[in-house]
Parts: structure tokens; sequence; C-alpha cells
């Protein structure tokens, strides 16, 4: 009902715009537009009124009251006045441009100006003034005189010839007033906004009328207030007047046209509750015409405004007492209904309310499936309409109601085979009559249920996530999924191949984020606790990977828009990547090829990629594949966006960047929080696998000049890690991981593994894995392993020789274990060393360059690259210009760049072998 | 050598220092005292200039002040102590500054900087730059250098664009020139000396025969990886600025060509020719990097390597003493 008068009173402010909308009329409109027809003779005389003339009224009386306080020697009155009048001036700024300066503007400036002069010379008057006065006064003169500056020339014409002008204002004035006693609206602000009232009245009156009908209990509320309303605006006038006319006794103008005013008023407003109830009274009489309302505008009368109320008390009605209902009188009244829809002021509860009541009409009187459908779309295409901007979500109420309606359709299409869904079918070939053909109504199902998912998802968006009402929206979820199903079953058997495809993806949206913890269970083997469950376990439906299988190839094979594949692409390699089915899930992302286009796809689908990339490197860290873990995981984690490339939320440090608009598209992608993926298990799998590659690497190339970061966010956290002054035990999932890398980089595999894997970290990380004992056995292997590789490569210089029992002592692992992957440092040339077979040992052979000649290495390579960077400025030099050219240069220059690292390689062995030789020299010089 | 000449020439005011040991001592006492590391420090030379020597007679410190006196008068300082000694009736004319060194890093901005408002104020006016690391190491390291008129010139006119510096044809070598320097003692300082000689050990003398070298070396290494890397970083942003020049110049280029066409155009059709606009505005040309610093850095780097080369061959040489000392054994 707030809602109702918070229209009313919006329309009533804009009156041009809102009478605009009226105006145009589609044809073909029934009865309702004869009910706006009274409008329109009015609009007529209104649209008369240029904007010119609106904005010099306003200024016009802007301007008498200024001069009335300047009779009455109010000063704080004045000044309050031109400071209005200056802002009112501003405004009608491009029309001032065109006619240029009006006469009577100047002729206010000038004689303020002259009267504050002369104000302010009369010393004796100042004395008398009072503290507002006076202050009001200078500050007046002081304002006055900055803003003539800027109309010296049209002043000092005026003050040339200053009858002429004169003249001319009289002329205007006589007319002004003259147009206001015609109630016109051109005497006076409060005219026309009275006009305006007026001339919006009847509109109201019909908002009113409607909403009377519909509702029953609180019709008579509404209008029994909209009459109190009326009386204190009444009321709010007469006081106004009032005060005015306290204000002095000069004002003798101005209280005229208060009074004038106020009987305006009075006469109108009583006009008003007339027309109201005719109005009502013409929604009973259906077909009246327009000519015998103007009749009875005329008789209209004071009588009558009292019989409106007990009228309202009535149960409204949809159509008259005698009228037979039949399917075209529905289709007429539907239509009629949503003629309204969309326009402002058009009260949309009450509109859902209507097609409520006419769908029961229809339900009542037999009228066929064929009505009832029609009538559902628009129910809930309304029920959608319900919020006016995207952004904004369904109330819970409005919810519900809308899953009902959807459902209920459903249930009528399937048990009615012979009706026919199309957006194709034109509203004149429907067929909604009880015939022999089938029915035929135009609307499509899939879009109200994909709209119906979407608002959905919107209500997961707006709700807290750690709240219950979160919880019991998702209940939903089941719902909405139920929907899906049905439509789906449905449209398996009339849809078109397109229609069945975007139903699958919408099918997959719900499916591929969801772990199969049946199907998990039943791969583990572990039985039902009884068989009887087992059974129905079995009978409850397919595993979600064969849903997905089917419906996603279904896909591929069939659809023709891109997108749609590609997300089912994308939506079926996370469920792969989700249920630890890595090769398919890798293999799948490969062929796709989506890793090369995916930068032109739209936000959401980026964001779904992202999402995947994430689950796929995840799912990859679960198997073991650290490298690959990292490499997917790589571009989310190195920008430092994952919240926002996962569409998990919005980064408070990009608030500068962009506006309040765009902050609402990014809103509105965010996805919803029971879909998120834990950032932190992200992270955490990201820094360990980047550990365990990072440590190993940095061990063995401590010395190497080019040396590249494999992952700058671990070392990142490294560096954020050694600057602490004091280093506490660790808290954080970050601490925990920087402290188990310090303990990696010393080859302490004990310490790094209580660091990685130890209760808080369980539970803070591990235990969201589906199989979280594996993960961990996995994690301390390959703990072990790479803490023996970083072992040997830190400590290599230290022995002379170890044995192979000793290291698997010392990591616990099994010699041949060792075996391997010392072989494989060897073989890689990662370890200077031989194996000693028959003793098991390692033997090292001393090839380690001091540090001295390591910085002679780095430092060559360092110049080398400055030489490389000299010839690149040189070539520049030499006159080659730009594009294809140059890039071919650089293909060369980094093949160059190779080959420099080639030949580096081959530098650094042949200085080790140098270096060897200069030792035994040396030796042999020394004995 | 000839460069120099021709420099010396032109600017014949001063051709050698005369060091008062003194003054070296002090400078010396100064670092002791009060540089750690890879601090700094630096003081005021007064002096006087006789005939073509420049005679610096003493000097005093610059005051090591730290954030907590920020308001303390650097200026007002020099004034004061140059009247205090003035009073003592000590010369007074300021004919230049020292500064220790780091491992013989000294070229930098700060220096050119201070000593070019140096020069400006006071034309005869040197930097003298004190190495304490090699002076432990036995031998003194003292050099005086001062800018060169051409780089005075440069200054003077703040134009370090690369155009700038291509005009003046200007090098690193041609930056700084060295002044000679003569330490000179009164006789009766000789005297002391000479006895002071005859009662020292040995092994205080040959402290210059230190064979380990490595840590020098490293550290000189070290440095001179830095500026390469600085130097590195400067060639691609030099490096950018170029391509993007030349991009719009084609640019300018292409645009022009195309106006000159449809002026051609217009004109057979007997239109007036379309205004000339100003291309400056439309093509602004990027800013071009200042080259100074590049020509600081490879300064640097040229000081750098003069000092490995000058230790590594002064090492060489004590290495095949130590060898033929050994043969001899």
């Amino acid at each position: 009902m707030s809602r109702f008068f918070a229209t009313g009173s919006d329309s009533e402010s804009e009156e041009s715009s809102s009478s605009d909308e009226i105006t145009p009329k589609a044809p073909g409109t029934n009865f309702k537009q004869s009910l706006l027809l009274s409008d329109d003779e009015e609009d007529t005389k209104r649209v008369v009124r240029s904007a010119k003339d609106k904005r010099f009224e306003e200024l016009t009386n802007l301007i008498k009251t200024i001069r009335n306080a300047m009779k009455i020697r109010d000063m704080a009155k004045c000044l309050e006045e031109f400071e209005q009048l200056c802002r009112a001036f501003l405004k009608s700024k491009n029309i001032v441009d065109k006619e240029g300066v009006p006469p009577f503007y100047i002729r206010l400036l000038a004689d303020l100006e002259d009267y504050l002069n002369q104000l302010w010379e009369d010393k004796e008057g100042k004395k008398k003034m009072n503290k507002n006065n006076a202050k009001a006064l200078s500050t007046l003169r002081q304002k006055i005189r900055k803003y003539n500056r800027d109309y010296e020339t049209e002043i000092a014409s005026y003050k040339e010839n200053p009858q002429e002008s004169a003249d001319e204002e009289e002329e205007k004035e006589p007319e002004d007033s003259g147009s206001s006693s015609e109630s016109d609206g051109e005497g006076g602000d409060e005219g026309v906004s009275a006009k305006a009232f007026l001339k919006k009245k009847p509109e109201a009156a019909s908002e009113a009328s409607k909403f009377l009908k519909s509702a029953k209990g609180s019709g008579d509320e509404s209008s029994s207030s909209e009459e109190d309303d009326d009386e204190d605006w009444g009321s709010d006038t007469i006081d106004s007047g009032s005060e005015s006319s306290d204000e002095g006794e000069g004002k003798s103008a101005s209280l005229a046209m208060v009074f004038l005013k106020k009987t305006q008023e009075t006469e109108k407003s009583e006009k008003k509750v007339p027309k109201k109830k005719k109005l009502k009274k013409r929604e009973d009489r259906l077909e009246e015409e327009a000519e015998e309302e103007g009749g009875e505008e005329v008789e209209g009368g004071w009588e009558k405004v009292k019989g409106g109320v007990p009228l309202v008390k009535e149960k409204p009605k949809m159509f008259a007492k005698g009228t037979e209902i039949n399917t075209a009188v529905v289709v007429k009244k539907l239509n009629e209904i949503l003629q309204a829809r969309g326009k402002k002021g058009t009260d949309r509860a009450a509109q859902i309310e209507l097609l409520n009541a006419l769908a029961a009409i229809a339900a009542e009187n037999n009228l066929g499936q064929g009505i009832l459908v029609k009538i559902k779309f628009n129910i809930i295409a309304s029920l959608y309409d319900y919020n006016p901007n995207l952004a904004a979500f369904m109330k819970a109420d409005m919810w519900k109601k809308c899953l009902d309606c959807i459902d209920e359709l459903l249930d009528i299409l399937f048990e009615n085979n012979n009706i026919f869904i199309g957006e194709n079918i034109a509203e004149d070939s429907e067929n909604l009559g009880i015939s022999d053909q089938p029915f035929r109504v135009r609307g499509c199902v899939l879009t109200l249920v994909e709209r119906m998912d979407e608002e959905f998802t919107k209500i997961m968006q707006n709700t807290d996530p750690h709240s219950q009402e979160y919880v019991d929206n998702l209940k939903d979820e089941g719902r909405v999924c139920g929907i899906v199903d049905r439509l789906l079953n449905y449209l398996e058997n009339k849809g078109s191949t397109e229609e069945i495809c975007r139903i699958y993806l919408r099918r997959i949206m719900h499916t591929y984020y969801k772990f199969d913890y049946k199907a998990h269970r039943r791969s583990l083997g572990i039985q039902g606790e009884s068989k009887s469950e087992q059974d129905q376990e079995e009978s409850e439906g397919e595993d979600s990977a064969v849903i997905m299988d089917r419906l996603c190839k279904f896909i591929y094979a069939k659809d023709r828009t891109d997108r749609i594949r590609t997300c089912a692409i994308l939506c079926h390699i996370y469920h792969h990547a989700l249920h630890s089915r890595w090769y398919q899930a890798r293999d799948l992302m490969l062929m796709s090829h989506l890793q090369d286009n995916i930068q032109h796809a739209d936000p959401p689908v980026q964001i779904l990629y992202n999402r995947t990339m994430v689950q796929l490197g995840i799912c990859a860290f679960r198997q073991g594949m650290i490298k690959d873990a990292h490499n997917a995981l790589l571009d989310i984690q190195s920008s430092g966006r994952a919240k926002e490339l996962l569409g998990q939320g919005l980064l408070m440090r990009n608030m500068q960047e962009r506006n309040a608009e765009q902050e609402k598209i990014e809103k509105r992608r965010q996805v919803p929080f029971h879909m998120h993926i834990n950032l932190e298990l992200l992270e955490c799998v990201y820094l360990v696998s980047a550990m365990l590659l990072e440590i190993p690497y940095m061990a063995a190339h401590e010395f190497d000049a080019r040396r590249r970061m494999i992952s700058k966010q671990f070392h990142h956290q490294l560096r954020v890690g050694e600057r602490q002054p004091l280093l506490g035990p660790p808290e954080s999932m970050r601490e925990h991981v920087v402290a188990a890398s310090k303990a990696m980089k010393m080859g302490d595999w004990r310490t790094c593994h209580s660091f990685i894997i130890n209760e808080k970290m369980n539970c803070k990380v591990w235990d969201l894995f589906p199989e979280t004992q594996r993960v961990r056995e996995m994690l301390v292997r390959k703990i072990q392993e790479e803490s023996l590789r970083t072992y040997l490569f830190t400590y290599s210089s230290v022995y002379d020789s170890i044995s192979m029992e000793t290291l698997s002592e010392m990591f616990q692992l099994e010699i041949p274990t060792v075996h391997s992957i010392i072989s494989k440092m060897i073989i890689n040339e990662e370890l200077m060393a031989s194996l000693d077979q028959p003793t098991q040992t390692v033997v090292m052979h001393r090839t380690e360059p001091t540090s001295l000649q390591n910085m002679a290495l780095q430092l060559a390579e360092k110049l080398g690259n400055l030489v490389e960077n000299n010839e690149r400025v040189f070539d520049l030099k030499q006159g080659v210009y730009g594009g294809y050219f140059n890039r071919d240069q650089k293909g060369g220059y980094q093949q160059k760049q190779s080959y420099g690292r080639d030949q580096k390689g081959s530098y650094q062995q042949k200085q080790s072998g140098y270096q060897r030789g200069g030792y035994r020299n040396q030796n042999q010089s020394n004995y | 050598n000839k460069e120099k000449k021709e420099t010396n020439n032109f600017n014949t005011s001063v051709t050698v220092l005369i060091l008062f040991s003194q003054v070296v001592l002090k400078i010396i006492k100064h670092y002791q005292e009060e540089g750690q590391g890879s601090e700094v420090v630096q003081g005021v030379l007064l002096g006087l200039v006789v005939d073509d020597r420049l005679e610096i007679t003493n000097c005093f410190p610059f005051p090591q002040h730290t954030e907590d006196d920020a308001d303390f008068d650097e200026v007002q300082y020099q004034m004061e102590m140059m009247r205090s000694l003035r009073h003592v009736n000590i010369d007074h004319l300021h004919v230049g500054w020292y500064q220790s060194t780091y491992y013989g890093s000294f070229v930098s901005r700060a220096l050119l900087d201070s000593q070019f408002s140096y020069q400006h104020a006071i034309e005869e006016s040197v930097v003298l730059i004190y190495d304490p690391i090699k002076t432990a190491q036995g031998s003194l390291s003292l050099k005086a250098y001062r800018l060169t008129p051409k780089l005075m010139e440069i200054c003077k006119e703040k134009d370090f664009t690369p155009e700038g510096l291509k005009k003046a044809n200007i090098g690193f070598e041609h930056m700084f020139e060295e002044v000679p320097i003569i330490i000179k003692n009164s006789h009766l300082i000789n005297v002391l000396m000479w006895e002071l000689e005859d009662k020292s050990t040995v092994a205080d003398k040959h402290e210059l025969l230190n064979l380990s070298s490595s840590n020098h070396l490293e550290k000189s290494l070290q440095l001179l990886m830095d500026r390469v890397d600085d130097m590195s970083q400067d060639i691609v942003k030099y490096n950018t600025y170029s391509r993007n020049l030349s991009k719009q110049q084609q640019q300018k280029h292409q645009y022009l060509q195309r106006r000159q066409q449809e002026n051609a155009q217009r004109q057979s059709r007997g239109e007036p020719p379309l205004p000339e606009e100003d291309i400056t505005k439309m093509f602004k040309p990027p800013q071009p990097p200042p080259r100074m610093d590049t020509l600081l850095i490879a300064g640097q780097i040229n000081n750098y390597c003069q000092n490995v080369k000058e230790f590594t061959s002064q090492n060489l040489g004590k290495l095949f003493m130590a060898e033929a000392l050994q043969g001899h054994n």
C-alpha cells in the first residue's frame, strides 16, 4: 500500500514525464483507454506550455516573492529567495541561451542592487534591523554585486531605458495572471502543482480502483487513507497560507494568490473524489462510452463524495455480473491487465493478484487448459517483473509462489499432451479455446525456467551465506533441480535440439559442482549397512558421472552455439576433476583447446574456466602430479586475485578503479556460496606444490645467475616469513608452509612433515579432500623424496661419499627408491657423483666452483645480457623500422639467447674441468 | 693522456695538487673514527692556489648528523668553522671536499651534483677520494678528481637527453679528470719519518704482501655486477624508448603522406587544402630517458674494472713472487 502511495507521489513530482507515458496508447485497447480519455482533453491544453514558459514562470514567481520581501525589508527572506532564483536561472540556462536574458530578470537584478545600496546607505535603518537581517543584507549585497558583474551590459542598458523593459514586463504580467485564473497553471507554482495534481488524479484514481478491485480488505483502507491525505494536504496549504500572511502586510498580492490557489485546490480535491468513484463505477459498466462520462463529470458531484466510501467495501469484481465468461472475454481481460504491465505507477503486486484471480475464474469456468497455461505464463512473467531492477532479488514468498506456479504449469503440460507451446506462435494464431484442435499457446517454458534458475542464483547471491536463511534457501535447490528435471523430460519429448541443449546445460550446471558421495562410496566398495539399503541406493538413480557424460556428449554432438558447448566441456572437466578422474579431465581440457581462446569468452564463462582449472589443479595434486598441479594453479594464484577470478567475492582495492555500475555487474557474476572453492585449500595446495618444486630447485641452483623463480608467490611468502622479527610457532596455513619450507631446505623431512600434516592443517585443509588419508600418504612420500634431493644438493659438498643405506634410513625410504632418485639426479647432471654398486654408496665428485668463480660466471652472464641489449639498441640505430622485420629479429635474438645458454653450459663444464686440474696441480705442488 | 693534456691546457689554472700530510692524516682519522663499512664520510678541504698548484693545507670533517637534529644548518657550521680557523691563522679558503669510498664506488649522481656546485662556485675546487680498504691493505689510496669543462657545460644546461649528450660528444672517460697529487711534508716530519722507519718492525711494513685476495675480489665483483644490472636496465629502457620513437616517427610519416595525398586530391577537385594542424601536438614524442645516469654507471663500471685490474695485477705479481720464494726455499 505504501508502495502505491509512493508511486503516486513520484508521478506527481514528475508530472510531465508520467503524463507523457500515458498519452501514447497502443491501438486496440479496450475500455481502459476510454477511461483515460478524459485525461487527454486536459493533456492537450497542457502540452501548449513550452519549457520556456515554465521556466520563466518559475522565475517570475520567485521575483515576485523577492519584491514582496523587499517591500517589507525582510532581508533573510530576500537572500533565500535570491539564491533560489539564481539556481532556477541556472536551470533554465539553455533556454536563456536561446532567448536571451529575460528583461524582467535584469530588471529585478538592477532594482535589487539599487535597493540594497539604498538600504546600505541608510545607517539608521541598518541599526534598527535585527541581527539576522543585517547579516543577510551584507551577504546579499556582496552576492548581488558579484552576480551582477556578469550582466553589466544588460543592466546598464536597462538603467538607460528602464521604461521600455518595464513595459514589457507589465505586458507579461497581466497575461500571466490571466492565465493563472484560468487555472491553466501559468499563474503560480502552486497553481501548477494543483493542476498537475488534477491531471494526475484520474490516473491515480484508476490505480486506486484497480487496487480496490483486487484487494478487498486493503481496498477501503487505501482509499480512506488517501482521503486523509487529501485533507492533510489541504490543511497544509492553509497553514502555509497563514504563515505567509503572518509574514507581512505588504504581501497582499501573494496572499491573494494563496487564497486563489486554495479555492482552486478545494475545488479540485472535491472534484477528484467523485471522479474516482465514478471511475470505479465505470469499472462495473464495462463498455460505457467516454462522452457519457463527460456528462457525468459536469453533474458529478458534491453529493456523491460520501458515496465513494461504502462502495469501496464491495467485493471487487473481475467481470460484470451478467457477463458470460468465455475464452474471448478472459483473453480480453488478460490483455487489459497486461496492458498496464511495465508502466510507471502500475502496482505490480496487484497485477499478480489480478492475474491469479483471473486464473481462478478461468479454472472455475472450465475454460480449458490453454487459457490456463497462458495465464500461468503471464503470472510467472509478472512475478519476474515484480522487481524493477535487475540487481534486486525475489522475496521469499514471491519465490515460493513462482516455484509453485511453474510446478503447476508443468503439471498441466504433462497432463495434457495436446498443448503446443512456442515462442514463434503468433498472438493471433493461438488456439486457446476448447476445440478439437490441440491448444496452441505462445510462450516459452524453457525461458521461464532459465529465468527461475537465474532468480535462484540471485537469491543465493544475496543471502548471507553464514545464516540459517541461506540453508533454508538452499533447500529450494532440490525443487529447482526437480523442475529442471521435469522440464528436461518434457523437452526431451517435445523440444527442439537447441532447447534440449539449453535445458541439458541447466541440468549440468546444477550437477557439475556436487561431489557424488554415493558413487564415491560405491567405488570404494563399501557395502551399505544392509542388503535392502544397497538396493535402495542403486535404485535411487544413476551416477552423476553417467548423467554428466550423457548430457555433455549430447551437447557436444548437437549444440550449435559455441557457448553452451564450452560451458558443458568445462563443467564436464570440473566434474571429472572433482571425482579424481585426472586423466579424463586433463585429456578433455587439452583436446578442447580451450586454453587458447578462453580470453575471448564472456566473463561468466571465464569464471567457469578458472574454476575448472583450479579444480583440475587440485585434482592433479591429489593424484600426486605436483608439477601439473602447480602449472594449473599458477595462473590463478600468481595474480593474487584468486577470489575475484573465481567469482567468489570482490576485492576491495579495486574500488577506485571501477564505478558503481561495474561493481553491480561484477556482483551479479558472483558464484553462490555453496559452489565456492575453498580459497585456503587452493592456496595451500598451490603453496605446497610450489614448495615441493621450488626448494630442491633452489638448492640445486644456489649460485646460478640465471636462476628463475618457479613460483613468485611462494618466494613472496618466504620473504614475508624472513622479514618477521620474531618467529613464533606457525599459526596460519601460510606460516605452516613457510616453516615447512625452511625445514625442507635443511633436508629435515620430519620437521617438514610435522608442519605440513598436523591437527591444524588437517582441519584447515586436508580434511576437505574426499580421500584425506590417501592424499596425506602421498604428501608424506613426496616430502621425503624432495627432502632427499634437497639434502643431496645442499650437502653433497660436505661428503666424499655417502652410503645409500644411511640415506634410506634418514629419509625413511626404501633403498631402491633412493637408488632411483640418485640415479635420476646423476643422469640429469644435477648431482656430480657416481654410484658405487658393490658398497651401495654414492661417491661425490668435487666440482663445485668457489664462490668467486661463481661470481665470475654470473658476471659473465650478465655481461652477455648487456651486450645483447646493447646490440639491440645498435640495430635500432641502423634504422630498422618497426613491425614485421623487428619481430623477426627478436626471434633471432631468442635463438641467440638459447645458443648463449648452451655455450654457457659448455663453458661451465670447461671451467669445472679446468678447476679440477687446478686442484690436482695444487695437490701435486704441495707435496 | 692526450685528452687530459688538452683539457689541462684549457683549464690551466691548476695542474697539480699539493697535499699536506696533515690533511691525509686527518682524513684517515676521520674515517677511522666515524666511517664503518659502506658508510661514507665527507669533509671540507681548505687551501689556496699558488701559480698552477693547488695547495691543500688543512681540512675539517662534516659532522655526522642524525635524523634527530634535522634543523642542523650545515652551511652555518662550515662558515663558523672557517671563521674560527681564520682566527688561528690557518688557510681558510674553501678549495674542495673529500669523501671516503667503499671499494671504489664513488661515481654517483650525488657526487656529480655536489662537485658541480662546488666547481660552479669555486672554479679550482676538487674532490678528494679516499679508499680506506685499499689503504688498509698497505697502499695509501687518495685520488683527486674534478669535472671536465665539457661536463660542466652539460651540467649547466641540464640537458641529459640522449641528443644533448650526443651533441656534447661526451663519454664516460671524459667526465672526470684526475689531478695528480703530491704529498708534501715539512722537513721536520720527514726527519721524524726517517726515525720511525728505523724503529718499525718488518711485519708492519709487509702488510702489502698479503696474499689473500678472494674476499676483496668477490666484493668488487658483486658491486660490479650490481652496476652491470643497472646498466642493463638502463639500456632496456633506452631501447624501448628508441623503439617507441621510431614507431611514432613512422606513424607521423604515414600521417603526413596521407595528408599530402588528400590535399592533392582536394587540389584536383579545386577545394582548398586542409588546414595545417599542429603535428607535434598530435604525436607527442615519448619522454626520453635521462642518459646521465647511464654515463655515471659506465664511469663507475670503468672504475671498478680499473680497480680489479690493478688489484689482480698486483696479486699476480705477489703470487709469482711467492712461487719464486717457494722454489727458492
